[in-house]
């Protein structure tokens, strides 16, 4: 694994180097240090922080997940590193290049939440004016407006003006917008969002063939089964912090390990005490269920339950969710009042 | 090169706006009634046309500044289609430039269409002669609404499209009786004077684009006041977007 883990204040490890003092590692496809946003009210001048002390790192060509609930400034780190916030304190870096100046949006394509166009424009039009804003040349930005178009599921009418497009299809528009100019980096607000199961099936697809094509993808989700499937890695940011990151198998392995069995003929039988504690019993139309909250009791359960001649079917091993482990990351982590995302 | 994107964007934006769309057909309808009305103002038919005219070119364009131009970027951040612009390698100068050109563009295409359609009517009237003066007349109009528009893009970066559209009546009524105001300043006492001096030269100068009167007698103008309002509203126009920029440098898009 290549690299720094991801540091945070309150996560184990803590950087000993200031706040952007040198350029990154330059195998990072993002990098933030000590990235902070705090919002002033203009008449009262109260403070209201949404993102605190950011140490980030992403690495190159890794999918990272970016979790937390709403308003844990998720939106406001994404749109930092898009340069639509200019942030109160820190600095933070895109495949090796300050987020202050344009160059380094030059190989990044982002998505922002519920993606808004022109609506006087058509389907084509607006994928060739991304193109062109986004370095292509006129031929190019054309011939890969039509490709796009057609491969997020649109080419059938490229000529529809947007103001006719359905939220998923501009969903699906905007993702195409993002990656027409073959990006290094893709950063994605809540893709997921407003599209149906056949819609997220495809941006699932999406990334990764950008992941098999070695771009690096961040994006926020609250569709924890998709991020499960698809990130090498995640955080969680809870109350305008970074409260944890992790590769998704180190989070799942933490996570409790339980062992459903399932079996047949077992009306009297009577759990020991000693397992009780362990041994939970759930009956079926079609037999009884056993779940043995600790995996290492499996062989003496089973050989229990062959003793009192009991016909086993089935022995699945159950893992906690990453949606599990992340409501459990949310109700440890300290509370952070008065924090809100952009 | 993205500047000149973002104006050609802008430009199909506004052409696209059914606003325009009307403001040419009222044009067209003023200069039609100009003709109906002739027949009322004595042998001054012509002299009605070429004002009237000219006047409405004017009016109408800075109609359209008013309901385009007030919100150009507000209207951007209100429907959050800014961030598709501004996540790409593109400058907040060049998106202000981009918007201002783009809509100056159109009002140029405007004033130009109507003060063609001007000309053929005074044409039909016998008065083809008069061409010269309403080119000329056209032009320091268009400057007129350059630089209006490059007013309106300053409040429309750094406020509401409301309190946006109100600034820019505001600066436009006091640029019109800019001259009025400095002779106002001279009828009182030193420090307020100078303060409405300072007010009169800091809105723009508009009476200078006003050749409305010359050309409604078919006199041309010199090409030193037409070098003048050029240089005048480039200035003004660098100076405006300049303060734009630097406002909008800062901004956050939430």
């Amino acid at each position: 694994m290549r690299g720094v883990e991801i540091r945070n204040r309150e996560g184990s490890a803590s950087l000993a180097r200031p706040h952007g003092e040198e350029p990154p590692d330059p195998s990072l496809a993002v990098c933030a240090r000590g990235l902070s946003k705090i919002y002033r009210h203009p008449w009262t001048l109260k403070q209201t922080p949404a993102l605190e002390d950011l140490d980030l790192e992403v690495r190159r060509g890794e999918v990272f997940g970016y979790l937390g609930p709403n308003g844990a400034g998720k939106t406001t780190t994404l749109k930092l590193l898009a340069g639509l916030l200019r942030p109160t304190r820190g600095r933070a870096w895109l495949l090796g290049l300050p987020i202050a100046g344009e160059p380094s949006r030059r190989r990044l394509g982002f998505l922002p939440e519920q993606p808004y166009f022109y609506d006087y424009l058509n389907g084509l039009e607006l994928l060739e004016l991304a193109g062109r804003l986004s370095g292509l040349q006129a031929h190019e930005a054309c011939q890969r407006a039509k490709h796009w178009l057609g491969r997020v599921g649109l080419g059938d009418r490229p000529r529809l003006v947007l103001r006719k497009y359905s939220k998923g299809m501009l969903q699906r528009l905007g993702l195409a917008a993002t990656l027409l100019h073959e990006p290094e980096l893709v950063i994605l607000d809540e893709p997921m969002s407003g599209l149906d199961p056949f819609g997220r099936r495809e941006v699932r697809e999406i990334i990764q063939e950008q992941r098999e094509l070695g771009v690096s993808v961040m994006f926020s989700s609250h569709i924890l089964p998709d991020v499960e499937m698809l990130c090498d890695r995640v955080g969680i940011v809870l109350g305008g912090r970074l409260i944890r990151t992790a590769t998704v198998g180190e989070l799942m392995g933490e996570g409790r390990c339980s062992v459903e069995i399932r079996c047949i003929g077992t009306p009297l039988l009577e759990t020991p005490p000693r397992w009780r504690a362990h041994l939970s019993r759930v009956e079926h139309p079609e037999g009884t269920a056993f779940v043995l909250a600790d995996a290492g009791l499996v062989d003496e359960v089973v050989g229990w339950l062959h003793s009192n001649g009991v016909r086993l079917r089935a022995i699945t091993p159950q893992r906690a969710t990453l949606e599990e482990l992340f409501m459990a990351a949310a109700h440890e982590a300290p509370a952070v009042p008065g924090v809100r995302s952009a | 090169m993205t500047a000149y994107l973002i104006a050609r964007n802008t430009f199909r934006e506004a052409t696209r706006d059914r606003v325009l769309g009307g403001v040419v057909a009222a044009g067209v309808v003023l200069l039609l009634a100009t003709q109906l009305l002739s027949p009322l103002v004595l042998g001054e038919g012509r002299r009605l046309t070429v004002d009237l005219g000219l006047s409405g070119i004017s009016v109408l364009g800075f109609l359209v500044v008013l309901m385009v131009g007030t919100s150009l970027v507000a209207k951007e951040i209100e429907k959050r289609t800014i961030y598709n612009l501004l996540s790409r390698p593109i400058s907040r100068h060049a998106y202000l430039i981009g918007k201002w050109g783009g809509l100056s563009a159109t009002l140029w295409v405007v004033a130009a269409s109507l003060g063609f359609a001007l000309w053929l009517v005074l044409a039909a009237r016998g008065s083809a002669g008069h061409g010269p003066a309403v080119l000329e007349a056209t032009y320091l109009t268009a400057l007129e609404l350059t630089v209006v528009t490059a007013v309106a893009v300053l409040f429309s970066a750094v406020s509401t499209p409301m309190l946006s559209a109100l600034y820019t009546v505001g600066v436009y009524a006091v640029g019109q009786w800019s001259y009025d105001l400095r002779a106002l300043a001279s009828q009182f006492p030193p420090t307020l004077g100078n303060l409405l001096k300072a007010a009169a030269n800091l809105v723009p100068n508009l009476p200078l684009f006003n050749m409305r009167t010359l050309a409604a007698d078919g006199h041309t103008t010199s090409l030193l006041h037409l070098g003048v309002a050029s240089a005048y509203a480039a200035l003004y126009c660098t100076a405006a977007l300049c303060l734009a920029t630097a406002a909008f440098e800062k901004r956050d898009f939430k």
